[in-house]
């Protein structure tokens, strides 16, 4: 969706604050707030694009303006009350009204972090169409602006690029933040980025984005 | 239960803003403490998470791995063609890992790393993301002016050496093999590994100084 999270290309944000050496935690709430996300029990239908597109969803001004992990904080707050897990009287109580979604598992015991910590979600599946596109293709970002959740960036929509590597079918996301699975050929699809921002004329450098094939059309 | 439903997720934002603790630490014990009383969630499983991200997972298990590539020719190769096969080999595998691209600085490209759409980053190999990594003036600036955002971390390209920004779109996760520093031939591994920042590895270091710890 055209919404403010899709950044790239926008001017005006000011200098960066840089930094070398940060503790992984400013604040111990950030902490406390990403071992929630990561040892809640949870409804079996939830997955990061829908946790992802939630954050996009929060009011522009707090999503510009609230720390990183607060915006954490009101995604789970929102998924949870749109599963019917909680209620916003509760979280506003931090006290339970005594129901529990029965359906939901047993939480995650201390003891399976250390296995936990190991996983690294694949998002690659078997898949028997042959792909579109082939490494050295040009092709186009596709001109669209979908409602819901899209990983095509606003930056590049339009413009031609290369397809610069393939890496197999992948679970769409921009599908399964709205309950849907579906399997696309994904390249890494490399951008002049002087095509894409005129003031960069003559720079040779390069932006280079991982697109589904539905974000794609014949270079042509 | 309900199934997920953004139309739902748009109207609950300011519902549950305007009756929530104003204040986030409040707001996230809270919710903690509700979960834990709905049997949702094991505080001491939260303790568990917050003391590996704090302790144990972090830059250093990147920079072993960067190491490791500049001592070992085999595994350079392995890391650039596979990298989530390359880091298995040598027993790592983590958040975000499942698909991961090792991209390597030479005397002409310098790699940089973003997400220009929220804030995608390898966690298994360099932890939680810097603040500055999280907001809006590096993920808008790194993909139309890579060399002005270099330049704010102190790194100044000449024209011949042209940079590579790759913002992480899909689930395909980035590591920047920065250059192995001249005048480390006598370092092992681990004195090598010492030498290695965060940055450099998001891209927004290059030259590694030599006098870091290697000694």
């Amino acid at each position: 969706m055209d919404g403010i999270h899709d950044v790239g290309g926008k001017l005006g944000f000011g200098p960066i604050k840089v930094t070398h050496d940060d503790a992984a935690f400013g604040q111990a709430w950030e902490g406390r707030m990403l071992g929630i996300a990561r040892a809640i029990s949870r409804p079996k239908d939830w997955n990061s694009d829908k946790f992802r597109h939630t954050r996009e969803l929060e009011d522009p001004v707090l999503y510009l303006t609230r720390p990183y992990f607060d915006q954490w904080y009101k995604a789970y707050a929102c998924m949870l009350v749109g599963a019917g897990v909680v209620t916003v009287a509760e979280l506003a109580a931090g006290k339970s009204d005594g129901s529990r979604p029965k359906e939901l598992p047993q939480p995650m015991p201390a003891e399976t972090v250390a296995k936990a910590k190991q996983g690294g979600a694949q998002f690659e599946r078997p898949y028997d169409e042959a792909p579109a596109y082939k490494i050295g293709d040009r092709v186009r970002a596709s001109l669209i602006s979908p409602t819901g959740h899209c990983r095509l960036p606003a930056y590049v929509r339009g413009h031609f690029g290369e397809v610069v590597d393939y890496y197999g079918a992948h679970v769409v996301a921009d599908a399964a933040a709205h309950n849907e699975v579906k399997l696309e050929p994904l390249y890494s699809v490399r951008f002049l980025i002087s095509d894409l921002f005129p003031e960069r004329t003559g720079a040779a450098d390069r932006v280079c984005l991982d697109l589904w094939e539905s974000h794609l059309d014949d270079g042509d | 239960m309900k199934e997920y439903d953004a139309t739902m997720a748009e109207r609950l934002h300011p519902e549950i803003h305007s009756h929530v603790p104003s204040e986030p630490a409040l707001r996230v014990k809270a919710l903690e403490t509700l979960l834990v009383e709905k049997e949702l969630l094991d505080s001491a499983a939260v303790d568990a998470w917050v003391e590996v991200y704090s302790d144990e997972i972090g830059p250093k298990t990147g920079a072993g791995v960067v190491a490791r590539a500049w001592c070992d020719d085999g595994f350079r190769t392995r890391l650039l063609d596979d990298g989530t096969a390359a880091l298995k080999e040598i027993g790592i595998s983590g958040w975000a890992l499942g698909h991961l691209k090792a991209v390597a600085n030479t005397d002409t490209v310098h790699n940089l790393v973003v997400c220009t759409l929220c804030s995608c980053y390898p966690h298994g190999l360099l932890g939680i993301q810097p603040s500055w990594y999280k907001l809006e003036a590096y993920r808008s600036r790194a993909v139309r002016d890579p060399r002005g955002v270099l330049a704010e971390f102190g790194v100044t390209l000449p024209e011949s050496i042209g940079v590579d920004v790759w913002d992480s779109t899909a689930e395909v996760r980035y590591l920047v093999l920065p250059q192995r520093p001249a005048g480390t031939e006598d370092l092992d591994e681990a004195q090598l590994a010492a030498l290695v920042t965060r940055n450099s590895m998001i891209g927004t270091e290059r030259d590694l100084p030599i006098d870091a710890g290697g000694s």
